[in-house]
C-alpha cells in the first residue's frame, strides 16, 4: 500500500515537473506543439517562406502576450518543395515523430492534396492557410479548415465573370502551368465561361513549373489572336511570360491568378506587369497607404532585415492572420484542448480577424472555408489598387454554404 | 511562321545558346587544363550572380564596375576551390573527382540557402528595359547584350591563348602537362588560373542571366545543358563549345516553337544522340586514335 503510495506520488510528481501530455498529443502544461510545411526550397519557395515567417513572427506576438491559455505555441516546420510526396511525409512525420497537436499548412495546392488523405484518416486538424484546392474542404472533412482562400471553383466564377463583363473578352485564352494550383484554376475557369457565358477558350496551352522560356505557348497564343489571356502560374513565370508576349507583339491584357496579385508579382515582372488585373485574397496589399499595414510592414522588416523586394508578400500576411486564427481557436477551446474541442471552437469563429490587414474569418458546423471574399485589382503605376468591381451573378458554389 | 517571329526566335535562341555557350567554355577551360570535369560550374554561375547581388546592393558602384569586381571575386573563389579541394586529390580516380566537384556544388548551393533562402532577388542592369522596335521587329536589349558579350569573350579568349605567353602555357598544359612541365611551365599554377577563368566565366554568365530572371539558388541549373553544348562541340574544344552552346539554344528555341514546349528538350537530345552515333567525337572534335 505504501508503495503504491509512493509510485503515485512519483509519478505526479514527474507529469508535474516534466509537463507531460495530459491526454492530448502535443499539449502540455507549458506548450502546445503545432506542426507546419510548405514548401521552402525550389521554384515554389516564395509561398512557404512567407507562409513560415508570417506564421513564425504571429507566434512570436502570441508568445510574448503569454500564449494561448498561458501555455507557448511552438513551431515545428517542414519543407514539402511543393511536391505531394514529400508533403506526406512532412505531414507524417509531424504527426508521428514530433507527436504535434494540429497543423497549420503553409504549403501549395500541390503539396496539400498529398497530405490531405493522411489528414483526414489521422483525425488532426489542419488548418490549410492558402491551398484553394477543392479537397481540402469538398467533400466536407470534419478536421480540414480553409482559411484565406477559398475554392478554386468559386474562382472560376468570379475570374469568369470579370473577363467577360469588365474585360469585355469574348476570345480568351489561357496559359497555366501542369501542377496542381495552375491547373485547377485554368479548369475553374474553362467550366465557368463554358457554363455562364457560353464560351470556349480560344486557346489553352501549359507549362511546366521553373520554365523561362514560353515563346512556343505564346505562338499558339498569338495565332489564336484572343482579346485577353488569363495566366496561371507563379510570379516569376508570369514575369517571364509577360515579358516575351510584348517582345512578340501581343499587347492583349493579361488576367492573373490569385498568387500573382501581390508585391511579389511586380518585383518580378516590372513595366511589363503594367494593366495586369486579377483578384486579391487580402483587403489590403502590402505596398499600400494604410497605416495598420505599414505598422505590420514595419514590425515584419525588423524581425527579417534582409528580404528581397517583393517580401513581405501575401502569403506572410495571409499565415499570420491565420495563425491567429488557429490561436483564437485554441484559446476557446478551453485550459484543457482537445481536437474535439479544437474543432467546435473554430466552427464557432464568425467575422475574426488580428486587423484590418486580414479579410475576416467566419467557419461553421456546415462549411470550413474561413474566407469568402476576393477584390478584383489592377496593377497601376506598379501597384495594385483596387478596382469598383463586384460580381453580379448568383454564385453556385456559395450556395452550397449557405 | 512569319520571318519576324522566325528572326526573333533566332535572336532568342542565339541568347539562350550564348549562355548555355559560356557554361560550356568554363566547363571545357578546366577540363582541358586538368583534366577535371567540374560538374559545380552551375554553381559557379549562380555564386557570381549572388556575388553581383552583395556588390551591387551595399556599394555606390556602377553596374560596369559591379561586374568587373565580380569576375574577380569569383576568380578568387575558383582558386580557393583549386587550392582547397581540388589539388590535393587531384590523382584521384576521375569518378572521385567528379563527385568531389558535385559536393563543392551543393556546398555552394547549401551556403548561399543558408543566408539567402530561396527568395528570389530582382537585379538590375542599365541595358535591360523594353523591347528595341527595329521595324516590325521587336528584341529584347538583354538578348543583344548576352550575344555580344559571348562574341567578345570569345575574342578576349583567342587572342590570349594565341597571344600571350600564359595562354600558350596553357595551352601547352593541355595537349601534355608532363612535356609542359619538362619544358619550365608552372603546371600547378596554370590549374589554378584554368579554375579561376572558369569561375570567372561563370560569373558572367549569372550576371547576364540574373536581370532576365532573378536571382535565386537555382539560377545555375543548367549544368546538362552546357553539358550537351561541350559534347557536342567536341569536349576540348573551346570554339566546338561555342558552337554547341549556339545551335542548341536555337535548336531548343525553334523545336519548342515548331513542336511544343513538351518536346522542347526532346527534340534537341534526340539530335544529339543521332549527331553522337553519327560523329562520336563531337562536331569539333579531334577523329579518336589509340595505338595499339
Amino acid at each position: 500500500m505504501r508503495g503504491k503510495a509512493i509510485y503515485a506520488i512519483a509519478l505526479g510528481a514527474l507529469m508535474g515537473l516534466g509537463g507531460v501530455a495530459r491526454g492530448e498529443q502535443g499539449v502540455t502544461g507549458t506548450t502546445i506543439e503545432i506542426g507546419a510545411f510548405g514548401p521552402i526550397t525550389g521554384p515554389a519557395a516564395y509561398i512557404g517562406l512567407g507562409g513560415r515567417d508570417g506564421a513564425n513572427l504571429a507566434i512570436k506576438e502570441i508568445n510574448a502576450a503569454g500564449g494561448v491559455g498561458g501555455r507557448k505555441l511552438v513551431l515545428h516546420f517542414e519543407d514539402d518543395g511543393h511536391s505531394p510526396t514529400k508533403a506526406l511525409a512532412a505531414v507524417k512525420k509531424l504527426v508521428d515523430e514530433d507527436h504535434v497537436f494540429a497543423i497549420f499548412c503553409v504549403a501549395g495546392s500541390n503539396g496539400t492534396i498529398g497530405s490531405i488523405d493522411y489528414v483526414k484518416e489521422s483525425g488532426r486538424v489542419m488548418y490549410v492557410s492558402f491551398a484553394s484546392a477543392p479537397g481540402v474542404t469538398w467533400p466536407f472533412a470534419r478536421n480540414l479548415f480553409r482559411g484565406g482562400t477559398t475554392e478554386v471553383p468559386r474562382y472560376g466564377e468570379l475570374y469568369a465573370e470579370f473577363i467577360a463583363d469588365q474585360m469585355q473578352a469574348q476570345k480568351v485564352a489561357i496559359m497555366s502551368g501542369r501542377e496542381e494550383y495552375p491547373k485547377n484554376e485554368g479548369d475553374a475557369l474553362t467550366k465557368q465561361l463554358q457554363s455562364w457565358f457560353n464560351t470556349t477558350p480560344v486557346v489553352r496551352v501549359e507549362f511546366n513549373i521553373g520554365d523561362k522560356d514560353f515563346t512556343s505557348q505564346l505562338l499558339q497564343v498569338q495565332q489564336a489572336q484572343p482579346q485577353a489571356i488569363a495566366f496561371f502560374g507563379n510570379p516569376a513565370e508570369a514575369a517571364i511570360a509577360m515579358r516575351q508576349a510584348r517582345e512578340l507583339g501581343l499587347n492583349q491584357p493579361f488576367f492573373v491568378g490569385v498568387t500573382m496579385v501581390d508585391q511579389n508579382f511586380i518585383a518580378a515582372a516590372r513595366q511589363t506587369a503594367e494593366g495586369a488585373s486579377g483578384f486579391a485574397l487580402v483587403p489590403l496589399l502590402p505596398g499600400s497607404d494604410d497605416a495598420t499595414l505599414k505598422a505590420w510592414e514595419a514590425k515584419w522588416k525588423q524581425e527579417y532585415p534582409n528580404l528581397p523586394a517583393g517580401r513581405p508578400n501575401i502569403f506572410d500576411l495571409l499565415s499570420y492572420g491565420d495563425m491567429y486564427v488557429l490561436a483564437e481557436g485554441l484559446k476557446r477551446a478551453g485550459p484543457e484542448p482537445t481536437t474535439d474541442k479544437l474543432i467546435g471552437a473554430l466552427e464557432g469563429i464568425k467575422d475574426y480577424r488580428v486587423s484590418v490587414i486580414a479579410t475576416p474569418r467566419t467557419f461553421t458546423p456546415k462549411h470550413h472555408i474561413g474566407n469568402l471574399q476576393l477584390v478584383a485589382m489592377q496593377v497601376k503605376n506598379g501597384q495594385w489598387v483596387p478596382m469598383a468591381w463586384e460580381g453580379k451573378h448568383p454564385s453556385d458554389i456559395l450556395k452550397r454554404y449557405q | 511562321m512569319t520571318w519576324q517571329i522566325a528572326f526573333q526566335l533566332a535572336v532568342s535562341g542565339l541568347s539562350v545558346g550564348s549562355i548555355y555557350a559560356l557554361v560550356a567554355l568554363a566547363l571545357v577551360i578546366p577540363f582541358k587544363a586538368s583534366g577535371v570535369l567540374n560538374f559545380a560550374q552551375g554553381e559557379m554561375v549562380t555564386l557570381g550572380a549572388y556575388i553581383g547581388l552583395v556588390l551591387s546592393t551595399s556599394l555606390p558602384l556602377p553596374f560596369v564596375a559591379v561586374a568587373a569586381l565580380t569576375v574577380i571575386i569569383a576568380g578568387a573563389f575558383g582558386v580557393l576551390i583549386e587550392r582547397l579541394f581540388i589539388r590535393p586529390i587531384v590523382a584521384a580516380p576521375e569518378f572521385t573527382l567528379v563527385i568531389a566537384t558535385f559536393a563543392i556544388g551543393l556546398i555552394i548551393k547549401a551556403a548561399i540557402r543558408l543566408h539567402w533562402q530561396d527568395n528570389t532577388f530582382p537585379f538590375d542592369a542599365p541595358y535591360a528595359g523594353p523591347a528595341l522596335a527595329v521595324g516590325p521587329l521587336r528584341v529584347n536589349p538583354s538578348y543583344l547584350i548576352i550575344i555580344a558579350c559571348l562574341a567578345a569573350l570569345v575574342g578576349v579568349l583567342v587572342a590570349f591563348f594565341r597571344g600571350t605567353k600564359f595562354g600558350k602555357a596553357m595551352r601547352a598544359v593541355a595537349i601534355d602537362p608532363r612535356a609542359a612541365r619538362l619544358m619550365g611551365i608552372r603546371v600547378e599554377s596554370i590549374f589554378m588560373s584554368a579554375w579561376a577563368l572558369a569561375a570567372g566565366i561563370g560569373a558572367i554568365a549569372g550576371l547576364l542571366v540574373a536581370p532576365l530572371i532573378g536571382i535565386n539558388p537555382e539560377i545555375g541549373q543548367l549544368i546538362v545543358k552546357a553539358l550537351v553544348a561541350a559534347v557536342i562541340g567536341g569536349f576540348t574544344s573551346l570554339g566546338g563549345a561555342v558552337a554547341g552552346g549556339l545551335l542548341l539554344g536555337v535548336l531548343e528555341t525553334f523545336c519548342g516553337a515548331f513542336f511544343g514546349a513538351t518536346l522542347k528538350n526532346i527534340v534537341p537530345f534526340g539530335i544529339l544522340i543521332l549527331l553522337l552515333l553519327l560523329k562520336p567525337q563531337g562536331l569539333f572534335g579531334g577523329s579518336l586514335q589509340q595505338r595499339v
